[in-house]
């Protein structure tokens, strides 16, 4: 997956020749983050068989099970976005942070990250369920993320361009909501998932 | 006439609202006046109006801030057009002057270089009787920009109404799947979502017609229109979900899954995150656009709007009906 | 699944904000006091729900044809 950011990265680095703007800097590292996340996250229910899922689920509740699945893959998110910011700034150029506000701009990367992985870890249980690999999972993942990817965008530029708490604090209450929102959800529903 | 009442309502209903939605007259404005600059002198200004009664002896005056320039005379052509002649004196105090004829305001009709402490204010300010406008009782608010496109409100608006209200219908219905499995169940969200998808599309293009009349452009980058994309995408692939599983009962339940999970975030992104954001848009009542409240003053549009959206919603229903029906009597077929 | 590739085709035809209309379709959307912008806004409602019916009108005569073809 690293190996998969890195690569992204450098390509980018290749493509983009001489600066980038606030904006485009923005932009191309959340597309970046966001394939990543669904290369990452398409894998979390597929390479089980399905003998073994159910008798995972006859040990424990399913509901224990996607709570774990997705803490592990916001964990997951969370770290892989982190690094990719690193590797991102040393090939892109750090010149645009110069006068972000360092920790929202974090914040946003953390929440944008919990945010992909708790929405896409139920998007792959139902396209590991309806027996169709990676190429349902982008059409069911794409539609339900590209409302948080719009809400991040934005949330990370106000970051980038270094705007007060007072006014950045409406986002950041809206994209806590939505993480928590999608977290129940998958909670909620996951375990119909598994009767058969 | 037990359980259709609501079937000759909804085509009442929409009978009424598209008559009146077409047939009811904008409020007289003045469209057009030239020309769009004066200086001291002698000027002589040609107004156009729209649904106006221009007739001899109308009032007419140019407004600087508070103070009045009366017009040496007043020669009416037709109902809407009208030739004013005036002398503008030296030392407005604002480089905008207003044209207000008939108690009709044209804000900003000229710009003026050089402007002075004052001039001394005529004798013919605003009237203080009431304007006559017998015949035109009941009109629509006349915009600059929308001028009759303004009745589009009563048809495009509802479409969007419609299209939530099936959806929501579809994942009442999935969550009464995964409730009790219930096939039937499952084929009502599906047509739900089969007809909602229909509203959906005649939105997006009407829209993107009315679009073109207002902003210039088919498609702008708004919340509004980034919403209706997304929810086209996502039922879309609602669809492609359901047709890429053979069983019947596992794919009414996964189906469901998605619809419930869709629905919500796509809930959260319509309506609660542009109102916690504040997003700018083009639309009315977001980010410092006039809404409802600023365009209706009194309630004329709201009165034939709610009965349009009630009749569409109906109709929806009616439509999401047939489609069901007639899929149950084809899977009677099959068996 | 044949429904969803045509809605998307329909779609994806009308989301390139690029594409500018050609002076005569201004002419047009703006004749009338913009009066022109609902007839094409209500006219392309009733084309919408005209296509829509004659959609379901075919698949009550493959339904009928199906009947025939039992009671036969």
């Amino acid at each position: 997956m690293l190996l998969y950011v890195v690569s992204a990265v450098y390509v980018a680095y290749l493509s983009v020749k001489g600066g980038l703007g606030t904006a485009t800097w923005n932009a191309l590292f959340w597309i970046i983050l966001l394939f990543a996340a669904f290369n990452a996250l398409s894998r979390s229910f597929q390479r089980e068989d399905q003998g073994r899922q159910l008798y995972l689920y006859t040990l424990v509740d399913p509901r224990s099970v996607v709570l774990a699945r997705s803490l592990y893959n916001a964990l997951t998110m969370v770290l892989l976005s982190l690094l990719s910011l690193v590797f991102y700034t040393l090939f892109l150029g750090g010149e645009v942070l110069a006068e972000a506000d360092l920790p929202q701009f974090l914040l946003a990367v953390v929440l944008g990250g919990i945010g992909f992985a708790a929405a896409l870890t139920l998007i792959s249980a139902i396209a590991a369920r309806a027996g169709n690999g990676l190429g349902l999972m982008a059409i069911l993942g794409f539609p339900i993320v590209l409302p948080m990817l719009l809400a991040v965008l934005r949330a990370s530029k106000l970051a980038l361009d270094g705007v007060a708490w007072s006014v950045t604090g409406t986002y950041f209450l809206g994209l806590v909501l939505l993480d928590v929102i999608t977290v129940t959800l998958a909670w909620l529903l996951f375990p119909y998932l598994w009767r058969d | 006439m037990k359980h259709w009442w609501w079937k000759f309502l909804a085509i009442a209903l929409l009978l009424v609202a598209s008559i009146a939605g077409l047939r009811v007259p904008l409020s007289p404005a003045l469209v057009h006046v030239s020309p769009s600059r004066i200086s001291p002198g002698e000027v002589n200004i040609e107004v156009t109006g729209y649904n106006t009664r221009f007739s001899e002896g109308m009032r007419a005056y140019l407004e600087n801030e508070g103070q009045y320039v009366c017009p040496v005379r007043v020669e009416v052509i037709d109902a809407t057009h009208a030739r004013i002649t005036a002398v503008v004196p030296a030392g407005l105090r604002a480089s905008m002057t207003d044209l207000v004829v008939q108690g009709l305001k044209y804000p900003g009709a000229f710009f003026t270089e050089g402007l002075g402490d004052g001039i001394e204010s005529g004798p013919c300010g605003p009237s203080t009787n009431k304007l006559d406008m017998s015949g035109l009782a009941f009109t629509f608010p006349n915009r600059s920009i929308l001028y009759e496109s303004i009745r589009n409100l009563h048809f495009h608006v509802p479409m969007w109404f419609t299209m939530i209200a099936l959806m929501g219908i579809s994942v009442w219905r999935s969550i009464q799947v995964l409730g009790n499995n219930s096939l039937d169940r499952d084929r009502q969200a599906r047509s739900a979502v089969h007809v909602g998808l229909l509203f959906c599309a005649l939105g997006l293009t009407t829209g993107a017609v009315w679009a073109r009349a207002t902003w210039g452009a088919f498609w702008t980058n708004d919340v509004k229109l980034n919403g209706a994309a997304v929810t086209a995408l996502i039922y879309l692939a609602y669809l492609v979900l359901r047709g890429s599983i053979p069983d019947a009962h596992k794919r009414a339940r996964l189906a469901a899954i998605y619809n419930i999970f869709a629905f919500v975030l796509l809930v959260m992104f319509l309506f609660v995150v542009p109102r916690l954001n504040a997003i700018d848009s083009l639309h009315p009542g977001n980010g410092g656009n006039s809404g409802f409240n600023d365009l209706d003053l009194d309630n004329r549009l709201r009165v034939i709007f709610y009965p349009a959206v009630a009749g569409w919603i109906l109709l929806g229903i009616w439509l999401y009906d047939l489609r069901h029906r007639s899929l149950r009597i084809n899977e009677h077929l099959d068996r | 699944m044949r429904t969803a590739f045509t809605l998307a085709l329909l779609i994806l035809h009308i989301l390139p904000a690029a594409a500018q209309a050609p002076t005569w379709l201004e002419d047009q959307l703006y004749g009338g006091g913009k009066l022109n912008a609902v007839i094409a806004v209500v006219s392309i409602i009733l084309l919408g729900i005209g296509i829509w019916l004659w959609a379901q009108d075919r698949r009550l005569k493959r339904m009928e044809k199906a009947i025939e073809k039992k009671t036969m």
